[in-house]
């Protein structure tokens, strides 16, 4: 009866921890979820996010979205089987390299966007002293409107790009930037090689005016020298600068006279052919100059022979030296116009055949430019 | 007879235990997941995107801990349910306070956009009667394209305003249309003010 007991109980016991050892083998089976390791992705995900490597690391930040995806495909993938039979050694793979993608988008967008915010502090600065050069230099260069409207365009969108530099926003602020840029520069250049292409008669207009001030002196004469830039007109008496009279032109003024109705100014040497005063013309006084000279007319047969001009056009005429000026800007069809108060002073000392030099200069364009 | 009985009961309390927290919260899931649509329909990520990302986190960490509960023998969503109740609480708030804050910077907008039509039209004004000296005429005309560059400014604005999918483009778009008006404003009265003295 007691070795029945014995038995009984001992077959209990070995019962009860063969069915303990089954149940903790299982819960030891069990395979632990990834949970952590996706925690930690996420974390790292978040951090990418927030330092905008949506935009900066935009190719690794979407890889370590990705990998993170896969991670939990993976992992629900899994926990559709039989507890035991679960393998989350992918998911943990996929959360692992999604993780270190994440990091790696935080840390290249960092250092992408500190490259940016300077690019874009060094730009800004740029493109600002070219607005200035732009309206210092180029401000009554007679340039098309299109090209003072691009000038405008890069300007406004300049203002843009410092309103997203100061958000913090430097792809917004590159975007604006490239495209300011874009404008200021067509502008500028375009301003530019005008000025600089009209300044390659500069030896030609030394040498009309060196002989023209020459003459003056040797002769003990008057003479008139117009300068389109900066827009004066001079009476030199022997050789000798008298007086200086602020003048306006035609607003096609840079450039010498080519035909008729090209509101352009000539240069080159001419007389004075007529005096007009007392009603004779409506621009209180003023002297005829012989425009066409000789050189003009050779040089606009060669342009029209040449098909650079249509045939049929004229090449004009008319041009003077007369008062109402003094009202801002170029608005003559080619004339020189000064204010009465100058004309009168003017009108008293030319007479017919003084000397009238018209020049784009006396002073080289790089001195110009340094000037301004 | 009473040890199996026993053993019957003992069954049926287990698989009771294991499987009365053990059922996904679906419905309350769909609940978030709705309520951040919403908050997204409302521009929170647009108007709020930091509150916006963290509401997304927030859903994250929330199937996480789903996966997480499946991933064990005896499940338990009771935490998952909280969790899904106090984010869509937060996903309606933000939604709500989204809705506020795009007013405030459609307001804004609109104000700058007014204030940017009274300046060009006060500039457009102030030319006519600004000194044409030396160089005067050529400033001016630099001004006048300047101002169309900007008038064009001012009505993409308006058109973007009036489509209403972005008050911050908006807002941003006339800002630099403002400062522009008013250095050209600046300009222009201090050139009077030289000619009346």
């Amino acid at each position: 009866m007691i070795l029945s007991l014995v038995k009984k109980s001992i077959f209990l016991i070995i019962t009860a921890i063969i069915l303990v050892s089954i149940i903790w083998l299982f819960f030891a089976l069990i395979p632990e979820s990834p949970l952590r390791e996706l925690e930690s992705a996420q974390e790292a995900i978040s951090k990418a996010r927030n330092h905008n490597s949506v935009i900066y690391s935009a190719k690794t930040f979407r890889e370590a979205r990705s990998y993170y995806d896969s991670a939990m495909i993976s992992w629900k993938t899994e926990n559709k089987r039989f507890i035991l039979f679960r393998d989350y050694e992918r998911a943990r793979m996929f959360a692992s390299i999604s993780g270190k993608k994440a990091a790696e988008a935080t840390k290249s967008t960092i250092s992408k966007a500190n490259d940016m915010r300077l690019n874009l502090d060094s730009e800004i600065k740029r493109l600002t002293v070219r607005i200035r050069d732009f309206e210092k230099l180029f401000s009554t260069v007679p340039v098309p409107q299109e090209i003072k409207k691009k000038h405008a365009k890069g300007k406004l969108l300049l203002k843009e790009t410092v309103i997203a530099f100061n958000k913090g926003e430097y792809v917004t602020g590159s975007v604006k930037v490239a495209e300011a840029n874009e404008y200021l520069t067509d502008s500028y250049s375009f301003a530019n090689a005008k000025l600089t292409e009209y300044y390659k008669n500069y030896s030609r207009w030394q040498d009309w005016a060196g002989k023209t001030i020459r003459e003056s002196r040797e002769r003990g004469s008057y003479a008139i020298i117009v300068e389109k830039v900066p827009g004066v007109c001079y009476l030199y008496h022997k050789g000798e600068k008298k007086y200086t009279f602020e003048v306006e032109f035609g607003n096609n003024w840079m450039g010498d006279k080519v035909s008729k109705g090209d509101f352009a100014t000539p240069e080159g040497r001419y007389k004075i052919t007529k005096r007009l005063s007392n009603g004779a013309t409506k621009y209180h006084k003023a002297l005829l100059i012989n425009y066409p000279n000789q050189q003009d007319l050779e040089e606009f047969k060669i342009m029209v022979q040449s098909g650079k001009l249509p045939s049929g056009t004229k090449i004009g005429g008319l041009i003077e030296i007369h008062g109402e000026g003094g009202r801002g800007g170029n608005w003559t069809e080619g004339c020189v116009a000064l204010k009465n108060s100058d004309m009168d002073v003017l009108f008293k000392y030319a007479g017919n055949g003084t000397p009238v030099t018209i020049i784009g200069s006396s002073v080289p364009l790089n001195e110009f430019m340094s000037s301004r | 007879m009473k040890n199996r009985f026993f053993l019957v009961f003992a069954t049926v309390a287990a698989v009771v235990l294991m499987t009365s927290c053990g059922k996904v919260p679906q419905a309350d899931i769909d609940a978030t997941n709705a309520a951040i649509s919403s908050a997204k329909t409302a521009q929170a990520d647009i108007y709020l995107p930091g509150e916006f990302a963290a509401l997304n986190d927030s859903m994250t960490v929330i199937t996480q801990s789903v996966e997480a509960q499946k991933s064990k023998l005896f499940k338990n969503y009771k935490s998952v349910k909280v969790q899904t109740g106090a984010l869509t609480t937060y996903a309606g708030q933000i939604a709500a306070n989204a809705a506020v804050k795009k007013d405030e910077v459609r307001v804004e907008a609109e104000t700058m956009l007014a204030s940017a039509k009274t300046l060009l039209a006060d500039n457009q004004a102030l030319i006519l009667k600004a000194p044409k000296g030396k160089e005067g005429k050529a400033v001016l005309d630099e001004i006048k394209s300047e101002m169309t560059v900007i008038e064009t400014s001012i009505n993409e604005a308006q058109v973007l305003y009036d489509g209403g999918t972005n008050y911050m483009q908006v807002r941003d778009k006339v800002k630099a249309a403002n400062e522009a008006l008013t250095a050209i404003n600046t300009e222009l009265n201090d050139a009077i003010a030289k000619v009346k003295r």
